[in-house]
């Protein structure tokens, strides 16, 4: 077992140096972006996957996060001048804030039901920054003022910056996943996944737990809003509170393996990797390279229920068994 | 001795179905109670009411003098009242030891800790060579074990247990029978709904006996078995079968 978690930690080494010099060897600004997207989409991933994964509350409104931390810190800088850094904090703040009352609301439905409830809230929200212009730009949007190179601002020239920055926010959303599943927190969180009522029965004081939960996870989404939003130069209530993130949020999550730490970054990886190169293949005009992308997605899903991360785990497992070792490390982490 | 529960005129209706009725009754502290009665005679009604799980139309619910009702299921449990379910719910895809801790961590939030009393626990039960083994992969008894070795782990002072003895063989019901008087002798004050009128007589002294809802006797076995109203409404004529061990 020594053996086996060196090599988990050689291979994670690989991983970040690898990742860390990547930038300094791709100059190509269009792959730079779509390893910029993965990092994004990998960190919502794991933001979900906190309450969508390991509580397995399958929310599809994380969009109102996303929107609300974008929201937060372009009308802090426009009109207040704050730099988009602390905005991003208070951006994650004012989510948290309001994962409050929309977990107050929609938590007391289960399943499908609460599916739904979260959907509208992030509808809601859109409609409120639609219509209300005095609140934000309404419908147009704005751009945000571009002051060339200017750190302080999160505006660079180039790329790399903020790459780095996308990965510096994966990272953090994988250290406090690893930190959370590895603590009476990750316990509570499966078992309220498995079944809410026995939790309650050994002490679990649910409504809490999901509560805490899904203000971390807002927190970390509304991080990526802030992030978007600099990284675009654009804001407008469809980009802000668009339904797909919500949707790409809980997929890359289900495709790599809910309530697995790494789940959702294999999940990314694979699903944008399909998604850019069908686009290169097939072109990205008729809407071919969709349904091919659609329909991969339901072979995934259908092979592999437990996504890809339960596929290796099983492999793994079988083999672990085949050489009559434990198969402790999978199952108790 | 004192009272570790009182129950007094506790009633609960779903729409016209009066499941509950007036029931009132005490367990002491250390005592086994059995709680018996036909189907739908309203035990794990009952249950849900003292856990938390139902709010009672009336009455009230007292656990080691502290009123419990109006408090959630987890309250109760850290109050020191923890209960397994007529059909058992393991946390499927956690292993054994990780069900169990779930149970740990209420009296103590340190993974070390919490793995160390899991452990007792499992030993406890006897589920100590599965404990790596996913939960869903468990036999019946043995999601029995592992529920009643999870509420154990919640340290209780009062234990539940809902027909921990339904779908056992009989040589599965004499372990299990075996594994309640083992809690008792370990002091836990127990409450048990069952069935299996053998294993009722073998580890119980005092019986409430419920039949539509409503406590028609109450007392020690023998009292019970002699007890012309318990025999109308529950034993009849299949007792003979009773006390071979089926019902």
């Amino acid at each position: 077992m020594g053996g086996l978690r060196n090599w988990g930690m050689l291979s994670l080494g690989v991983l970040v140096a690898v990742l860390l010099a990547l930038p300094l060897v791709v100059k190509n600004s269009f792959v730079i972006d779509i390893f910029i997207r993965i990092l994004l989409f990998a960190f919502i991933g794991v933001a979900w996957n906190l309450i969508g994964g390991y509580a397995k509350q399958l929310s599809l409104g994380h969009a109102a996060f996303f929107g609300l931390g974008a929201y937060t810190s372009t009308i802090l800088q426009i009109d207040f001048g704050v730099s988009p850094w602390i905005g991003m904090v208070c951006g994650g703040v004012v989510a948290a804030l309001a994962s409050l009352p929309i977990g107050w609301l929609c938590f007391r439905l289960r399943g499908p039901y609460f599916a739904i409830a979260t959907i509208a809230t992030a509808q809601v929200l859109m409609l409120i920054f639609l219509k209300f212009r005095d609140l934000a730009w309404g419908a147009e949007g704005t751009t945000i003022p571009n002051l060339g190179h200017a750190p302080l601002m999160m505006q660079f020239e180039g790329k790399t910056a903020y790459y780095y920055i996308a990965l510096a926010m994966l990272t953090l959303g994988l250290a406090i996943t690893y930190r959370i599943e590895r603590s009476w927190m990750g316990y509570y969180l499966v078992a309220i996944g498995e079944d809410e009522d026995a939790a309650e029965a050994v002490g679990v004081n649910a409504p809490r737990i999901k509560r805490d939960i899904y203000m971390i996870s807002a927190f970390l989404t509304a991080l990526a809003g802030t992030f978007y939003t600099q990284y675009i130069y654009f804001i407008d209530p469809n980009t802000a509170f668009n339904f797909s993130v919500s949707i790409e949020a809980a997929l890359v999550s289900i495709v790599g393996g809910v309530g697995t730490l790494w789940g959702p970054v294999i999940g990314t990886v694979l699903l944008e990797a399909t998604s850019a190169l069908l686009q290169s293949w097939l072109g990205s005009s008729g809407g071919v390279q969709l349904t091919v992308y659609s329909l991969i997605l339901m072979a995934v899903i259908l092979w592999r229920p437990t996504g890809i991360m339960g596929f290796i785990t099983d492999v793994y497992q079988r083999r672990i068994r085949a050489h009559g070792g434990s198969v402790q490390a999978v199952l108790d982490a | 001795m004192p009272e570790a529960l009182v129950i007094r005129n506790l009633s609960k209706r779903f729409g016209g179905l009066r499941a509950v009725q007036d029931v009132s009754f005490a367990v002491n502290e250390g005592e086994t109670v059995a709680l018996i009665g036909p189907n739908g005679a309203g035990k794990t009604t009952s249950f849900n009411l003292v856990t938390g799980y139902y709010r009672p139309d009336e009455g009230s619910v007292s656990a080691f003098g502290r009123e419990i009702i109006g408090l959630r299921p987890h309250d109760i449990c850290a109050h020191g009242l923890a209960r397994t379910f007529q059909v058992a719910r393991p946390f499927g895809g956690m292993t054994v030891l990780a069900n169990v801790m779930t149970g740990a961590f209420l009296r103590n939030r340190h993974i070390d800790a919490a793995r160390e009393s899991a452990r007792e626990a499992i030993a406890f039960v006897g589920l100590s060579a599965k404990e790596h083994s996913a939960a869903r992969d468990l036999t019946t008894i043995d999601q029995r074990r592992l529920e009643m070795a999870r509420a154990l782990a919640t340290q209780p002072r009062l234990l539940l247990l809902d027909e921990v003895m339904a779908g056992l063989n009989p040589s599965e019901v004499d372990q299990a029978v075996a594994l309640v008087g083992k809690l008792s002798k370990r002091g836990l004050t127990i409450v048990i709904v069952e069935h299996v009128m053998r294993a009722i007589m073998a580890v119980a002294r005092h019986i409430v006996v419920l039949d539509h809802g409503q406590k028609i006797a109450e007392g020690n076995p023998g009292e019970i078995v002699a007890n012309p109203d318990v025999i109308r409404a529950y034993l009849g004529t299949g007792y003979v079968h009773a006390t071979a061990g089926g019902t």
